[in-house]
């Protein structure tokens, strides 16, 4: 059953059973496969190459430090899970080994309502911590697009982003300190300097930073203490129709300048994007044809607050040329936005069904270099369909405010592509990385980053992230952080091609 | 009445070795690629087990493996055993949700399911506690081979007679396990002045059928059609919400359109109800009472409504109500099959976890319209000690009646 590697399994795998129970150490070829995709394309052709050698599911701290310790004592390699929700590829193995899913971790520890924090394992979903949380009247307003399966543990692995971030800020800003389990198997907790549930503290190093987003290369987070927000009195969504991105994008920049404390997010629809809804999305609700882009917002705070900022932002809204959507569109489109970003139903409008996966390139742009940066990603994505039509179909773009608690600056922007997963090739998935890499050359050439929310480090953006992006000296560094906390290159190797952390120091020797 | 919005006639082709028919790839890839995983925090077994592997994008993604050269059938024989068939998976399915009536393929994870079970029953593979599960099948052919008077001594001292154009149609589980509620259903009828009628020899209708022998299962549902229409059938009230999917489901989909109206006894006796033909006067309960939904009828059949209302209706209720949509995550832990002789563990913490939801709410009854979860929870109450009582519909609409 289980692949020939160059690594012992046997001894290994009696080893974690001992530890763990043999239930808890799955090396069914099945139980391996589903555990060896996520979110994002990866062309069918492509999955046996990330089968993990065996899969375990650990339900404690210890559980993983015994993990650790005999992935490092045989050396073989760890890709951590929790949802698999991911859009980069973190939770998808590149070396095979072991993979430690996390989701029997979700116990809730403490809620305290006072402090306002909750205290829980990494497995614990949003939407049902929330639902445990909601008659206390508070929450934990981390809310990305797949909040009903999201994990705490994959959010903190993956650095977050959340659509209320404006508001209430992302995952990161929301973890006040955590329990980690290292490469090397020690357990330590890092957090705002030692107290558990300090936010602000002037007290060491930032290192509380340094193991979110770190995409399962620096260790596994086996508890967390979260901050809380009180549940918002009220809530608008007004989604404003325009006759063109541009109109959107200046109506976006009046609300960002507008002082709004209770703006909790902006988010552009762009012309190619209302193109798309309108002959593909099954929710359309029919649109006079001179609607061609739209701008949403959101506002999140008391009844008073949210009544007192309705009419400076309709004030915006309507002298930039926007005209309201009604309650309808408004409060139905936000109510569902977890529910169908991603069907693999596609076709509709013209009855040539085509089932395809979803890409979704995510980077982080400023507001002025929108424009630019939206034309050239379209020239390199029509190019793209125009090779390969029956396996690429352009989605439009989406632009969500990104800075934290504050609704100006960056956005995440998103360019959304259609890919026909079960026909592809080597060859077109060649064609596919190269676009993706050009993508990801413009984000950064505007000043940009390669992804705000997902990590920038799938194949044909990864080469961009670290030798483009950070190559004033962050990548160095990072090399030396992971050679330093990962000595045997355990935890997720290869991951920002950083393989190349053990080549320097083996050239060195 | 409820619809299949995709019965799907690939699903009878076999699934052979690593051989998986081309229809059945593409409608496990529009799973595996949604990947949204809604399927996950519904699903009443992986609340407990957390294995995805046990979830509808578990079991599709499995076979979109085989499909590409990994694995084969045989291995996922005790995998497919970890499922209620319960449906949550299918209507928290964005492709059921948005995509099911414009492309005709929302998801159907529970016939996919009993279709892999069947596979591998027939190609030799059955899984572990299979001699358990076809004991019980045969238990329950039995008693449609035994003697005919056996059937229906549930019946005895009510003075029910056979046939009629209104038929009380009554299972063998609620026939020899929970007589109580085709007691009180007849009853209750007798007493709002219906003329109904039962079958003589009704045929076995239990779930394990579509898990191991479709055939019998047809050939159950057959003699069930042709017995109700030779009754002189034209509506058929059914107490077991689990029937009330074969009926609705399965007979129209392998029999073709039913001659007869399928009713579910909470939908009858509401309408009775609000035609004041149903006198709830007496005082049934002073309790603080919840409602479980019933996972057949909520998430697979979409009634949730009557019973309801009918809970509403009884004199001295105090009612907490937890909406269905909230309820697609509960189960008893029975399942729609044999889950609970196949994970006994599981099925109770399951059940366990149900029943505190309600005791959590304040509630000291909690109210069922099916005996499986009658049967279940109240095993599971009494091992867990909690302070709540498991009580049937029909015994607190009986007493609302003033009757025995």
């Amino acid at each position: 059953m289980i692949d020939e590697t160059v690594y012992t399994l046997a001894p290994a795998i009696a080893e974690l059973e001992a530890a763990l129970g043999k239930e808890h150490v799955l090396t069914d070829y099945h139980q391996r496969a589903i555990r060896t995709t996520n979110t994002s394309p990866m062309g069918l052709h492509l999955w046996k190459d990330h089968m993990p050698d065996l899969v375990v599911m650990p339900g404690s701290t210890a559980d993983v430090v015994a993990v650790v310790k005999v992935a490092n004592k045989y050396r073989i390699p760890i890709t951590p899970r929790a949802a698999g929700a991911g859009l980069a590829d973190g939770a998808m193995p590149l070396k095979r080994g072991i993979v430690v899913d996390i989701k029997r971790m979700c116990d809730i520890f403490e809620i305290d309502d006072e402090d306002m924090t909750v205290t829980v394992g990494p497995g614990i979903n949003m939407q049902k911590l929330n639902e445990t949380l909601r008659p206390l009247g508070v929450w934990m307003p981390d809310d990305p697009a797949s909040y009903p399966v999201n994990t705490i543990g994959g959010r903190i692995g993956a650095g977050g982003w959340s659509l209320l971030g404006t508001g209430y800020g992302h995952t990161p800003d929301l973890v006040c300190s955590m329990e980690v389990v290292t490469p090397t198997g020690e357990v330590i907790r890092v957090g705002a300097g030692g107290g558990r549930k300090i936010r602000k503290s002037s007290v060491g190093y930032r290192l509380k930073d340094l193991f979110i987003g770190h995409q399962g290369t620096l260790g596994i987070t086996t508890e967390v203490t979260l901050d809380l927000a009180p549940r918002p009195e009220a809530q608008m969504p007004v989604f404003f129709a325009t006759r063109s991105f541009h109109d959107s994008h200046r109506i976006a920049l009046g609300l960002n300048k507008s002082g709004i404390k209770c703006l909790s997010g902006v988010v552009i629809f762009d012309e190619q994007k209302v193109e798309f809804l309108r002959r593909d999305d099954e929710a359309w609700i029919p649109l006079p044809e001179w609607v061609k882009s739209a701008v949403c917002l959101i506002m999140y705070g008391t009844t008073p607050e949210v009544e007192a900022a309705k009419a400076r932002v309709f004030e915006i809204g309507e002298s930039g040329g926007g005209v309201y959507m009604g309650t309808e569109i408004s409060e139905g489109d936000w109510a569902s936005r977890h529910d169908r970003y991603h069907l693999a139903y596609h076709g509709r409008a013209n009855g040539k069904i085509r089932l395809m996966s979803w890409s979704c390139e995510d980077a982080a742009i400023t507001w002025s270099q929108l424009p630019e940066v939206r034309r050239k990603w379209y020239k390199v994505a029509e190019e793209l369909v125009k090779k390969h039509p029956e396996h690429f179909d352009i989605w439009g773009m989406f632009m969500y405010t990104g800075n934290p608690f504050r609704p100006w600056g960056d956005y995440l922007t998103e360019i959304d592509i259609g890919v026909n997963e079960l026909e592809m090739t080597p060859e077109i998935w060649a064609d596919w990385i190269e676009a993706k890499k050009q993508i990801a050359r413009i984000s950064v050439e505007h000043g940009g980053s390669v992804s705000a929310a997902h990590g920038g480090q799938r194949e044909g953006e990864v080469e961009i992230s670290v030798f483009e992006e950070l190559k004033e000296g962050q990548y160095e560094l990072m090399k030396q952080i992971k050679r330093m906390l990962d000595p045997n290159n355990i935890m997720n190797p290869n991951k920002y091609l950083l393989d190349s952390a053990y080549a320097d120091e083996e050239a060195r020797a | 009445m409820t619809q299949q919005l995709s019965a799907k006639p690939f699903y009878e082709e076999k699934i052979q070795g690593t051989t998986v028919p081309l229809p059945l790839v593409r409608d496990c890839y529009a799973v595996f690629a949604c990947r949204h995983k809604f399927c996950r925090e519904v699903c009443p077994v992986y609340q407990e087990d957390r294995n995805e592997s046990h979830t509808s994008y578990g079991f599709h993604a499995a076979l979109l493996a085989i499909s590409q050269g990994m694995g084969e059938l045989g291995e996922m024989k005790e995998t497919f055993t970890n499922c209620l068939e319960c449906g949550a998976c299918e209507i928290r399915c964005p492709n059921t949700l948005f995509a099911g009536d414009f492309y005709g393929t929302s998801t159907t994870t529970v016939d996919l399911v009993r279709k892999v079970r069947r596979d591998l029953v027939a190609s030799g593979m059955p899984f572990e506690k299979y001699e358990e599960v076809k004991a019980l099948v045969d238990k329950y052919l039995g008693y449609y081979y035994g003697p005919v008077e056996d059937l229906t001594k549930w019946a005895e001292g009510l003075d029910l007679k056979f046939g009629g154009e209104t038929i009380l149609f009554v299972d063998y589980f609620d026939a020899f396990e929970t007589t109580d509620v085709p007691r009180n259903a007849a009853k209750v009828m007798k007493a709002a002045g219906i003329d109904f009628g039962i079958l003589e020899r009704p045929g076995a209708t239990l779930g394990e059928l579509l898990d191991v022998s479709l055939e019998t299962f047809v050939e159950m549902g057959a003699h069930n059609v042709k017995s109700l229409t030779d009754a002189g059938a034209k509506k058929v009230v059914i107490i077991n919400p689990h029937d009330y999917t074969y009926f609705t489901r399965d007979y129209t989909q392998y029999l073709g359109e039913l001659p007869f109206e399928v009713v579910f006894f909470t939908d009858f006796l509401y309408d009775l109800l609000k035609e004041g033909r149903l006198q709830l006067t007496s005082e049934a309960t002073r309790a603080v009472v919840s409602y479980h939904d019933p996972c057949t009828l909520n998430k697979i059949c979409g009634i949730s409504e009557s019973p309801r209302e009918l809970i509403r209706a009884l004199p001295g209720v105090q009612f907490i109500d937890v909406n269905p949509v909230d309820q697609w995550s509960y189960c008893c832990g029975k399942g729609n099959a044999s889950f609970k002789v196949l994970h006994p563990d599981v099925s109770y913490k399951i059940g366990a976890k149900r029943l505190q939801a309600a005791a959590d709410l304040g509630a000291q009854q909690l109210i069922l319209a099916c005996p499986h979860c009658k049967d279940q929870l109240t095993d599971v109450g009494a091992r867990a000690g909690l302070p709540i009582e498991s009580v049937h519909i029909l015994t607190l609409v009986a007493q609302a009646m003033g009757l025995d």
